[in-house]
């Protein structure tokens, strides 16, 4: 039988994933020990380790089984795979920020249907949330240092993923909404979640008796 | 060295590609295989135009997701993304007066615009059958049959290389609807889009009695065989006539596939229902192992043939045929042999050794024989051969062994492998 793939997300999320799996009795001590390497096998199971936006390719094209992703990855690409298990770790929050000094201005611009520049990681969700509100912005996606962005005039405010509000606070950015919630998940490559069932049920199983989610 | 640049225009479009040989006899092979098996069971085939009116298909993921272009009348026309509607619409308007069930099928390309960076065509090769005008579950297990019968004649053994997922439509929503009919329609759409997680949020408030019962049939998951799933599932839906029937219906199924022998082939999953309000009852996709994405899918769709004034019951199913060959055990290739040059004498030797049924792509060059070999190889030719005074030189296109002198007749047992006497 070939080995179970498991693909874990380096990042934030990491060293949650990998106590998740190691509580639920996986061999993920591997993993830990060695930086380097790009697959870990250890029992009846192999590790990927990827970044966690790639996570969901892995699995939504059967190169990974199983993975673990944040909700907020999961809701922006929106892949093809079936979501198992809430871990409730990882929470944090999508949000629409803008600097404390105009925040206001912003809320009346979004409010009074203007167009607004909304620079964001998460450009489809940021796109959702406006046309939900049956306002207008303009999105602009940038992959990194996004509170850079109104402090230096290319937008006026941002759509992005805060855990503690540190980085808001150190920049001082204001939250005008929160859009969602996030916390990791489990999922599984649509195939394989048919196919080794028994296995991948085993593994939901083991996970929720650890750490049960919140609500 | 300076690389021009290509021209854009000059490549295929995003999501098409040529295909080449062998690829594409292969790709023919499977094509011809299948439609004999196709055969077998009764259906015809139907060929439908590649443009259909955009007012034909009606689900709003199929319209986005189609190419549109305006004929001459400036009426909007789509390249049809599935084949489904297509025929329904033909059985419609061609065959209303025929007796029912109309068993179709057909070998046809759908188009899609791809979705940038999943990777997906947007021409897709496509062998189904439809089965319209019959509501009976014998039709819906023959058909998963002869889905089941495709892929096993092509090689694939069940359940190490593929299964066919079962599910159906309306037995969990009935049991919702039994169970919580306020709550239903929003656990349909978080189960419609697989969230298992957004399912459990959702009911975890529903009274004691129901919430274990919506919150574990969407994972029941197992073998056909050993008919576990449908025991559990029996005991939640207790009281739910309608879901009772629903599983009913798929008892009935699995009995008839039994009867076929393509039992071992089925894995249940009641958490399979398919598309927003699409599917009307026995739902299925087949995987194959080592592959993450549908290599077939179809099931009952009851409703569709209203749309075009014929309230007709139906079932049928798709294989993408892309992703079958993808994981097709490799057949030998088709021997095939190069005979190079020799004027008049060559062209009596491939007229000979054609007609001992040799594959023999003659050139009129006279290559050198490295050349020959080069050439041989380019177009997957196991033998390069020259024309000779008594007979004809053979050598293997791959390997060391040295061009041996034999007969025609010798020449065609070595390519074929087996004696061949010349009538």
């Amino acid at each position: 039988m070939k080995r179970l793939r498991i693909a874990v997300p380096k990042g934030a999320i990491f060293e949650d994933a990998l106590r998740a799996l190691d509580s639920a009795g996986l061999p993920v001590e591997v993993v830990r020990e060695n930086g380097r390497r790009l697959v870990y096998e250890a029992g009846g199971f192999e590790f990927i380790v990827s970044r966690p936006t790639d996570v969901p390719v892995f699995v939504e094209y059967g190169a990974a089984d199983v993975g673990i992703v944040g909700k907020d990855v999961l809701e922006e690409g929106r892949p093809n795979v079936v979501e198992l298990l809430d871990l409730g770790t990882g929470w944090c929050r999508m949000i629409l920020a803008a600097p404390s000094a105009r925040a206001e201005e912003v809320r009346e611009a979004i409010g009074h249907a203007e167009v607004v520049h909304v620079a964001t990681k998460f450009p489809n969700t940021a796109r959702r949330y406006f046309e939900g509100m049956g306002r207008q912005a303009e999105i602009i996606a940038l992959h990194g240092s996004i509170e850079l962005a109104p402090l230096v005039g290319l937008a006026e405010c941002i759509v992005d993923l805060t855990a503690t509000g540190t980085t808001l606070r150190e920049n001082d950015l204001a939250v005008l909404d929160e859009i969602s919630t996030s916390t990791a998940r489990l999922i599984a490559n649509r195939g394989a979640y048919r196919l080794r069932n028994a296995e991948i049920a085993a593994l939901v199983d083991a996970m929720q008796k650890e750490g049960l989610p919140l609500g | 060295m300076q690389r021009p640049t290509p021209t854009r225009k000059f490549a295929t479009t995003p999501g098409t590609r040529d295909v080449l040989p062998p690829e594409a006899g292969r790709l023919l092979d499977v094509q011809a295989r299948i439609r004999e098996r196709f055969r077998l069971f009764g259906f015809g085939e139907v060929l439908t135009p590649a443009l259909e009116y955009s007012e034909v298909i009606e689900e709003p993921r199929l319209r986005d997701a189609s190419f549109k272009l305006f004929d001459p009348d400036n009426q909007m026309v789509m390249l049809r993304p599935e084949m489904t509607t297509p025929i329904a619409r033909l059985v419609a308007q061609r065959l209303a007066r025929s007796p029912s069930p109309r068993k179709l099928s057909y070998f046809l390309p759908v188009y899609r615009r791809a979705s940038v960076g999943r990777g997906q065509s947007a021409e897709l090769y496509q062998a189904g059958v439809e089965v319209v005008g019959s509501r009976s579950p014998q039709e819906d297990a023959s058909t998963i049959a002869l889905l089941v019968d495709v892929m096993t004649s092509l090689g694939l053994r069940a359940p190490e290389d593929f299964a066919v997922v079962l599910g159906h439509a309306t037995f969990y929503r009935a049991y919702l609807e039994y169970a919580s009919p306020e709550a239903a329609p929003a656990v349909m759409r978080a189960l419609a889009a697989k969230d298992l997680v957004g399912v459990e949020r959702l009911v975890a408030d529903l009274p004691e009695g129901v919430a274990a019962g919506a919150r574990d049939i969407p994972r029941l998951v197992g073998p056909a065989v050993n008919g576990e799933v449908l025991k559990k599932a029996a005991r939640y839906a207790s009281g739910a006539d309608e879901a009772l029937g629903a599983l009913e219906n798929l008892q009935e199924i699995l009995r008839h596939l039994e009867a076929y022998g393509g039992l071992e082939a089925v894995i249940l999953d009641l958490g399979l229902v398919g598309r927003h309000d699409y599917y009307t009852g026995a739902l299925f996709e087949a995987y194959a192992a080592g592959l993450g994405f549908t290599v077939a899918n179809g099931g009952r769709y009851d409703n569709l043939l209203s749309r075009f004034g014929m309230d007709l019951p139906a079932t049928g199913f798709a294989i993408y045929l892309e992703r079958l060959l993808s994981v097709l055990p490799e057949g030998d290739p088709t021997p095939l042999l190069v005979l190079v040059g020799g004027g008049l004498d060559g062209t009596r030797a491939a007229g000979a050794l054609r007609e001992m049924g040799v594959p023999t792509l003659h050139l009129a060059e006279d290559l050198a024989p490295e050349e020959a070999v080069r050439y041989a190889r380019s177009v997957d030719a196991a033998w390069v051969c020259y024309p000779s005074e008594n007979g004809l030189e053979l050598a293997p296109a791959r390997g060391d062994a040295p061009f041996e002198a034999l007969g025609v007749e010798d020449v065609a047992g070595r390519v074929l492998g087996r004696e061949v006497i010349r009538g």
